[in-house]
């Protein structure tokens, strides 16, 4: 995983803004930090000197912080604003970290969703829709801390570790070696250990998760157990498996530790190779002190984003797991086929079903499997058949929201001409065909405002709007099933009625009332292994 | 916040292992501070060029800092993680004794998503509020102690500053965060909320929004969420920048406000150069500690508010139930449950209709009614898990009671759980001492014996989470086989919400026949009027 998504950037408005803005700031912050160090070398070397400084200790940098600031008044006035500007430029940072990555959020999340609503019916009842349901949600919402915590010092490391370098460089070139032989040691020796640790992380992280699965699996059953006067025994295994599961996170963490012990180790032993090595230095007379109090300041500086790098990586790893998931499921395009052709109307129209089976579940279910059904106008056709046998899907596929595996879906409109309007032989414009079809499937939502109401007073307003419709095709998927016994024969005597005015009707049932309600009852089934 | 503390107390969790824990944080960050000061002395001593051997105990006093931080660092990660985790082991197992042992009424009516959610994400939360507040915390006060002993042991004065911008680094960032935290536990929670629902039904019921030209609607609906979801995060964002930038102010003026005391002491000769150097170069090193103030605090939050949703769950102080055993050992073995006139109800919901009905041993009794109407909720009354809001339900003439769980009674809810185990164990899990035999009686009663038959491991297969999946209808008879075994002389069976293909309808006929042959009686909850085929009597809820 790449620690900046070059997607992000070319695709996230609001992502390419932050990351400039944020590398300004950090080139900003470096600039703050390089200055505040050498007003301290300059204010603190008179005191520290046993005779009066003759020379200018910090080289070419002395044009940055002139000789005045060995004055205290002057230095400690340069230092206050300094500190000031720091403490401005870390609010913008932040500021613009928490506004950065809520607008990426929103907007990755908006993209997300508007792609998922491209997919069709079949994607949108599949488990593959609640995954992306996750993502958009709980996924994306992990790029905050990757926003405000990780991407602000990935940037500090890429501008402020080269700057002070080269700032140590024009004051000593000895200290600057040092730190330029110990700073590749860094990515290196992580590396090293994420390789060899590698195996035996995975192996952990497998253990972890089977163990941590079992122990939920065990809570989740408590009611279960209780309803037979079995809940005594597992508490103890309860412990058993926690001990198991926090063994084997110990394991696992004694080895994702050792990263962040060789970085801490390298960062910190190198600022003390540096201090010590300048002060036998100083002893010798190599060196000045106005010198090695600044490199003494800047030392530390110079490897800090890089050790904050490390402690934010494992904050940041989540959001980038689901950005780029996001942009993964973003390219992913839709199997519909293309759409060739105007739907006709459909006022009268007899739909026809014609040998149409649907591939289900991992590919090797058919349902329905070649079912064959007339749907006339005036007349309520029923499904029925076992659970899993394709009805709903039939009942799609005549709305025009699956597309048939086989076989075809033709219309013979009014004026007796016949259409093909998905299968071999055609492909007309679905939301045009669609939206002529009063469909009302098992679980309904009704937009915005449905959400406040129960799931069976929700289907009644959907069966409602069905029937007010006045839509030439109405089709319902187990409209009765919620309902109690007034309301049923209610809606029985509606679905008649709307035949009765000339509504081509389909119906999908277990209900014995409704079926001995029907002119015409069709058995949908199934059929295992593929076409 | 005391849902927190009294979740903290029942980890167990002693006193000596975190303040182990506290003294290799202190080695550690205190490491960057002895650093910074040795250091400091070393190049001012060094200034003034005495002989090597002067310097050399301060060399390897650098060094020894140098390699210290990591190790210590590294130690103190693991025993901070140590004890939370073992904490976190008890506590999980106390919330299982908690929820085994509290009323059925709490356990019976949890949904499977917040068991686990409560059970999982949210102790290890709790733990987390170990690792990355307690300690840390602890940490921050003692390092920040030492850095002002070390300073204050040379000048006084800028001890004493330096004390004062420490306690401002600490407090200042502590307040705006707990100020965020608070905005982001309330309404970006809520926001957060209204964005998955958006989300949801964008996705789940597109195909809906496309045939009623809603999708204008839902795109809209989404919008205005996000749009609230990024205004409280704004909110909640003001108070964590100034966290952030308070830290950095006072970090800055604690150490230019040492700098100057230090140089000017130098200046006036009241202290030596070394001296003036560890006064003013301390400070840069001393506030690293604080800084991890504001994770901590965050921390202190989320942690409270998965302590005060498990409490919520668990209960705060539920009292341990007892079993009444006296009175479950009065009952016959074929028992006769009596409804008279009940009415059932959560409380503070409307009750059912009033219900009379008896069931003598070896009969069928349905309760069937439109969803909603309260039929679950009959089921745990006459379970004895609720109180009848109305009228009384008697086990062979005395109210019944929870407690009749197991011996006399047994319950199977609608979503009751297949356990990540065995078929066999699964069906064990009604009653241990369940043989293949028997087990294959049982599979074979309710017709799912062939495919059991087919699978490669036969009753060993295994099935729930990390096994093999099985379908909704296998499921259902494998509950239904498992109800069976039982030795409960009355049955209580909620069916699933859905309708009853003819698979599904034939197998709980042979399953209430099955129950017949041995006496024992039944319950069914359904609203299937299929199943009154077989009942010998039918209560309906429906008004």
């Amino acid at each position: 995983m790449r620690p900046l998504d070059p997607r992000l950037i070319s695709r996230i408005g609001p992502a390419r803004r932050y990351v400039i803005i944020t590398a300004s700031l950090g080139a900003l912050t470096a600039t703050l930090v390089v200055a505040q160090a050498l007003v301290i070398a300059r204010v603190l070397a008179p005191v520290l000197s046993p005779r009066p400084l003759e020379t200018d200790g910090l080289g070419w940098w002395g044009a940055i912080v002139p000789l005045s600031a060995r004055d205290l008044g002057t230095a400690a006035v340069t230092l206050l604003l300094i500190v000031g500007a720091r403490a401005f430029v870390t609010w913008v940072q932040e500021r613009q970290a928490h506004r950065a990555g809520t607008r990426v959020i929103s907007e990755l999340r908006t993209q997300v969703v508007e792609h998922a609503t491209q997919l069709g019916h079949r994607w949108s009842v599949s488990g593959a829709a609640s995954d992306t349901t996750t993502l958009a949600t709980r996924g994306l919402d992990n790029l905050m801390p990757y926003f405000v915590r990780y991407l602000p010092q990935l940037m500090l490391a890429a501008t402020v570790t080269p700057l002070m370098l080269v700032i140590v460089l024009g004051l000593d070139w000895v200290s600057a070696a040092i730190v330029a032989g110990t700073l590749p040691l860094v990515p290196i020796f992580m590396v090293l250990v994420g390789l060899l640790t590698r195996e035996k992380s995975e192996a952990h992280l497998i253990a972890m998760q089977r163990l941590s699965s079992r122990t939920l699996d065990l809570i989740v059953g408590i009611p279960t157990l209780r309803g037979f006067g079995r809940e005594q025994g597992p508490g103890a295994r309860v412990r058993e498996l926690g001990d198991a599961h926090r063994r084997a996170t110990m394991g696992s963490l004694r080895i994702a530790f050792l990263s962040g012990l060789v970085l801490e180790l390298l960062t910190t032993l190198s600022v003390a190779i540096v201090a010590v090595t300048m002060g036998f230095r100083l002893i010798d007379g190599n060196v000045g002190i106005e010198t090695a109090l600044a490199v003494l300041v800047l030392a530390p500086e110079v490897y800090l984003p890089l050790r904050n790098v490390g402690t934010h990586f494992h904050a940041s790893t989540d959001g980038l797991a689901a950005a780029d998931a996001a942009f993964d499921f973003l390219a992913t395009s839709s199997t519909e086929p293309p759409e060739s052709g105007v739907a006709p109307r459909l006022e009268g129209a007899t739909l026809t079903l014609t040998s149409v089976s649907v591939v289900a579940g991992a590919g090797t279910r058919l349902a329905p499997a070649d079912l064959t059904v007339a749907a006339l106008p005036g007349v309520v056709t029923v499904l029925r058949g076992a659970n899993g046998g394709g009805k709903s899907t039939a009942i799609a596929a005549l709305a025009g929201l699956v597309v048939p595996t086989s076989g075809t879906v033709t219309a013979t409109c009014a004026d007796m001409t016949t259409v093909v309007l998905a299968g071999r032989g055609g492909s007309v414009e679905r939301l045009e065909w669609s939206r002529q079809c009063a469909w009302v499937p098992q679980r309904v939502d009704l937009g915005p405002p449905g959400r406040l109401l129960s799931l069976g007073q929700r289907h009644r307003i959907a069966l409602d709007r069905a029937f007010a419709s006045g839509r030439p095709v109405l089709l319902l998927d187990e409209p009765t099933a919620h309902l109690d016994h007034a309301s049923r024969t209610q809606v029985i005597a509606r679905i008649r009625a709307a035949a009765l005015a000339g509504a081509t009707v389909v119906v999908a049932t277990h209900e014995d009332e409704l079926i001995a309600a029907a002119d015409r009852v069709i058995v949908v089934s199934a059929q295992e292994g593929s076409p | 916040m005391t849902a927190l503390r009294r979740a903290l107390a029942d980890t167990g969790i002693r006193p000596w292992p975190v303040i182990r824990a506290v003294a290799a944080g202190t080695l550690a960050l205190g490491a960057s501070v002895g650093l910074a000061a040795v250091a400091a002395w070393l190049i001012a001593r060094a200034a003034q060029m005495p002989s090597p051997a002067d310097v050399a105990l301060a060399a390897v006093f650098v060094r020894f800092f140098g390699i210290t931080r990591g190790a210590a660092r590294y130690l103190e990660r693991l025993a901070s993680h140590d004890v939370a985790l073992r904490g976190v082991v008890t506590l999980r197992e106390r919330t299982y004794d908690r929820l085994a042992h509290s009323g059925g009424r709490t356990v019976l009516a949890l949904r499977r998503g917040d068991i686990s959610a409560r059970a999982g994400q949210d102790l290890d939360d709790i733990g987390d509020a170990v690792v990355r507040a307690i300690i840390p915390v602890g940490v921050a006060i003692t390092v920040s102690a030492a850095a002002v002993a070390i300073v204050m042991s040379q000048l006084p004065l800028a001890g004493a500053a330096l004390a004062a911008a420490l306690v401002g680094a600490l407090v200042a960032p502590a307040l705006f965060t707990a100020r965020a935290s608070r905005i982001s536990g309330k309404e970006l929670v809520a926001a957060n909320a209204r964005v998955s629902a958006a989300v949801l039904t964008s996705i789940e019921f597109a195909s809906e929004h496309r045939v009623w030209d809603d999708s204008a609607a839902a795109e809209r609906d989404l919008a205005e969420a996000n749009l609230e979801a990024e205004a409280a995060q704004e909110r909640a964002a003001r108070p964590a920048a100034l966290a952030a930038s308070s830290h950095t102010l006072f970090a800055g003026l604690g150490f230019v406000a040492a700098l100057v005391l230090a140089v000017a002491a130098a200046t006036r000769g009241d202290i030596s150069g070394p001296a003036a150097a560890v006064v003013a170069l301390t400070p840069l090193a001393a506030f690293e500690a604080a800084s991890a103030i504001p994770a901590a605090v965050a921390q202190y939050f989320r942690s409270s508010a998965a302590a005060a949703r498990v409490s919520d769950i668990v209960g705060p102080s539920q009292a341990q139930r007892v079993r009444h055993t006296q009175t479950t050992a009065a009952v016959a073995s074929l028992p006769t449950l009596e409804v008279m006139n009940a009415r059932a109800a959560w409380p503070g919901n409307s009750p059912t209709p009033p219900v009379n009905a008896t069931l003598p041993a070896g009969t069928c009794l349905a309760v069937v009614g439109a969803s909603g109407v309260g039929k679950t909720t009959l089921l745990l009354t006459m379970a004895g898990v609720l109180e009848p809001a109305d009228g009384s339900i008697t086990l062979d003439g005395r109210p019944v009671s929870a407690d009749d769980l197991g011996a006399t009674i047994s319950i199977t809810l609608e979503d009751a759980h297949l356990f990540g185990t065995s078929i066999l164990e699964n069906l064990r899990v009604a009653r241990g001492s369940v043989t293949e035999d028997e087990a294959w009686a049982a599979l074979d009663a309710v017709g799912i014996s062939a495919w059991v038959r087919t699978l490669e491991r036969g009753l060993h297969t295994e099935i729930g989470a990390g096994g093999d999946t099985v379908s909704g209808g296998e499921r259902r008879r494998l509950l239904l086989a498992r109800a069976l075994v039982s030795t409960a002389p009355i049955v209580l069976l909620d069916e699933p919400g859905e309708h009853l293909d003819d698979l599904g309808i034939a197998a709980l006929g042979a399953f209430v026949d099955a129950l017949r042959a041995e006496r024992r009686s039944v319950v069914l909850v359904t609203h299937d009027d299929a199943v009154k085929e077989f009942a010998d009597a039918v209560v309906s809820l429906d008004g």
